[in-house]
């Protein structure tokens, strides 16, 4: 009880001295919502994008799940995506990745944790179909890396072919994806790819999987 | 995508199979009869119209200030050379009352009959031209709505116009359809005349000549369509004059209230009578404006008359407007040949062929070939018929075209098809035929306007409340499309953003691409965010 006090604690605080620096903060961010940009990240405790970015409320829509997947089953993620594109026109879609994920690292092994084995099944097959990139890696720490990297640049895809992404490409060139990865050691985002914004960039995602130009 | 087009194939399948069905029986269920087996019905028909159209020949001609004889050669020519050359098999053609205005204008501004006959020809000429330019096509055009209007209005104008010579009063000609008659007087105040002058023998005549019309109508007799009702009527009415020349003198109908008819004694007789056009007069200007008017006007209400008598036709067949425009071309070239006044497709006629039986062009050929035996062969005769007589057979008519259950079908059509409707009976009766079907056709076109500009021409795709508001335009997006679309534009708020989706549009028109032009300038500087997608712009009106 004492930790969840502190965050109702906290939350008073910072209101008290958000209001009182602008006391129409909140009031102004009560009506439509314009955010630019949509971010699928890592339920990653250790991620705070949106405090390191230093976005407002308002200014980012947010999904989150474990390993930052877009899979083009799953329900969830696809109604946010469409919202986000079809409604809130946001002009940017970034799939964040970052080091030290546990969901990627989980795929990786041989260990079966329940449930959660079905949702990463599709990085057991990313990790499976790189194989041969992978195997040539030494150091078992960046073959992990590697792996996050890879399936930030797998899900960017998926997005690519969703419906939704592929209507709104018809009519345009929004919204454009992003791939990038955030390097949990030194708390610094790194573009892994930039600027998809039609089917051939998107084909190229697969094509050169080294395109890579992390580190 | 094949697999879309291959479900689309099954649908359209589905949905156009019972059309397809519901098309060959009607074509089984009524056949177009044959020339060869029909004139049983067509040679009764022929009469009746015949009876029609022999006083209307005459009256039409004293309307416009022309020889008597003129209208009945215009009867002739346009019941033998029209109706030959025609492709309805049952309009039938003749002097009309709708002309008569032009006529007596022209003939007035020309100074001689024999000039206005050369202007006839050239007017002749100019509807062939016409054909050969295809107008004809343009009588698709007219509502529906107002030709039904057309029609019921020529019916209200056939009862009321004839009651006065039903009561006896017979001093308007047969077959004016003005309000404002060529006797200074209006349809109502000659109405009122001619209670105050009523003849008790045209009463009884014209009385019973309906009373026989209505009994036959309800009786089994009706089913036996051996022997034409208005041949009986008009016998009736020779042998109830007859009669009462025997016993009440006083009541006998003579003179003004019979059929009156230039005597013709012996051939020389005839072609004294026929005169000759002045092509000398060709090379006055006003002669080339009255052909271009005849010819274009002329032209009109013959469209008119076919596409009501396609309507009337129980066979629905269509007749070739072009080909119609050309014949009517050829008729009044002979026609002004030989002297006659200018003709046209007449509503009345062909009504009464329908209703009469016909059923095929030889009725209207041999109402032609009647007119001119009658006027040689039994001018004594005819004198005989009393006007009464021919009242009812034009009441009766009048009554069928303009029966109450057309204002109930139209009034269960809504108010884009009542409206016109009214309006056009309303225009014709106060004016006349032709200023009336102009009213008409501009009050039809206009609801028709009205309608398309109320059909969304785009629609709104996004969500309600969405941050982009996408809209999709339709297949087509016409000229009307452009105030709904500039009204929906000018709702949108400041730093809104706007997509214009026209992927699905195959045809945008010319002011709405600008419109659309105009408004991406009016966006820049109101921070619209405005989209376009698969749409070619014009070069805004405003940008340099």
């Amino acid at each position: 009880m004492e930790n969840l006090k502190r965050l109702f604690e906290n939350n008073r605080s910072i209101v008290a001295e958000v209001t009182q620096a602008d006391p129409e903060y909140f009031a102004r961010r009560a009506g439509k919502q314009e955010p630019h940009f949509l971010l699928i990240g890592c339920a990653d405790s250790r991620v705070p994008i949106e405090t390191l970015t230093g976005v407002a409320p308002g200014e980012m829509f947010v999904h989150r799940n474990i390993a930052n997947q877009a899979l083009s089953a799953d329900i969830n993620v696809l109604s946010v995506l469409q919202y986000a594109v079809e409604v809130l026109d946001v002009k940017h879609v970034m799939v964040c990745g970052h080091y030290q994920c546990g969901g990627v690292k989980a795929a990786m092994g041989d260990q079966s944790y329940g449930l959660v084995d079905y949702w990463l099944a599709g990085i057991r097959d990313t990790v499976r179909r790189h194989d041969f990139e992978l195997q040539r890696i030494a150091s078992s720490e960046e073959r992990f890396k590697r792996v996050v990297e890879l399936n930030v640049l797998r899900q960017v895809y998926n997005l690519s072919r969703t419906p939704v992404v592929q209507g709104a490409w018809s009519r345009g060139r929004r919204p454009l994806l992003h791939g990038l990865v955030y390097d949990i050691h030194d708390g610094l985002l790194k573009p892994l790819v930039l600027q998809v914004d039609g089917n051939d960039k998107a084909r190229e995602l697969l094509e050169t999987p080294r395109a890579s130009i992390g580190d | 995508m094949a697999r879309v087009s291959w479900t689309e194939g099954v649908v359209r399948r589905l949905i156009e199979a019972p059309k397809g069905v519901e098309r060959s029986l009607r074509a089984t269920v009524r056949a177009a009869p044959e020339l060869a087996s029909s004139w049983r019905h067509d040679l009764p028909a022929s009469v009746v119209v015949f009876l029609v159209a022999l006083p209307l020949c005459l009256g039409i001609a004293l309307a416009c200030g022309a020889p008597l004889f003129a209208g009945v050669i215009s009867g002739m020519v346009g019941g033998v050379v029209v109706g030959a050359l025609s492709g309805s098999q049952l309009m039938v053609s003749g002097p009309a009352a709708g002309l008569t205005a032009i006529v007596v204008t022209a003939l007035a501004s020309l100074g001689s009959y024999e000039a206005f006959l050369a202007a006839v020809v050239l007017g002749g000429v100019v509807q062939l031209a016409l054909g050969a330019l295809r107008a004809g096509g343009l009588g698709a055009y007219f509502p529906s709505s107002v030709i039904k209007g057309m029609l019921a209005a020529i019916g209200l104008i056939l009862i009321l116009k004839q009651i006065p010579h039903a009561l006896g009063y017979d001093e308007d000609f047969e077959g004016d359809e003005s309000f404002l008659q060529s006797n200074s007087e209006t349809t109502f105040s000659s109405l009122v005349a001619a209670f105050e002058h009523i003849e008790p023998g045209a009463v009884v005549v014209s009385v019973l000549g309906l009373a026989l019309y209505f009994a036959w109508d309800a009786s089994p007799l009706k089913k036996l369509r051996l022997i034409p009702v208005p041949l009986l009527v008009v016998l009736l009415g020779v042998a109830l004059n007859a009669a009462l020349r025997g016993f009440a003198p006083n009541w006998t109908l003579g003179g003004k209230h019979l059929v009156e008819l230039p005597q013709l004694n012996s051939w020389a007789d005839a072609t004294a009578v026929l005169v000759h056009p002045d092509f000398a007069a060709l090379k006055q200007f006003e002669t080339w404006r009255v052909a271009l008017t005849l010819g274009v006007v002329a032209s009109l209400e013959t469209l008119l008359s076919l596409e009501a008598t396609d309507r009337l036709d129980p066979y629905k067949r269509l007749a070739p407007p072009n080909r119609e425009l050309a014949a009517q071309g050829v008729g009044n070239i002979v026609a002004g040949l030989l002297g006659g006044l200018p003709v046209t497709g007449v509503i009345v006629r062909s009504a009464a062929n329908v209703d009469g039986g016909a059923r095929t062009k030889l009725s209207a050929i041999l109402h032609g070939v009647l007119l001119a035996l009658a006027v040689v062969a039994i001018p004594g005769l005819l004198a005989q018929i009393p006007l009464a007589s021919l009242a009812a057979i034009l009441i009766y008519t009048g009554f069928k075209l303009a029966h109450p259950r057309h204002v109930l079908q139209l009034g269960r059509q809504g108010a884009t098809q009542l409206l016109p409707f009214l309006i056009t009976i309303g225009a014709i009766l106060f004016t006349d035929l032709l200023v009336g079907i102009a009213i008409g056709l501009t009050a039809g076109l206009l609801f028709i306007l009205f309608e398309h500009s109320r059909q969304p021409c785009f629609e709104v795709v996004s969500p309600p409340g969405a941050v982009l508001c996408r809209i999709r335009l339709h297949e087509h997006v016409s000229f009307l499309a452009k105030p709904t679309l500039a009204r929906f534009l000018g709702t949108l708020a400041n730093g809104s953003r706007l997509e214009i989706d026209a992927t699905r549009a195959k045809h945008v028109h010319h002011d709405v691409r600008e419109l659309i032009a105009d408004f991406r300038e009016t966006a820049l500087l109101r921070k619209i965010d405005l989209r376009l997608v698969g749409l070619d712009l014009p070069p805004s009106a405003s940008a340099h």
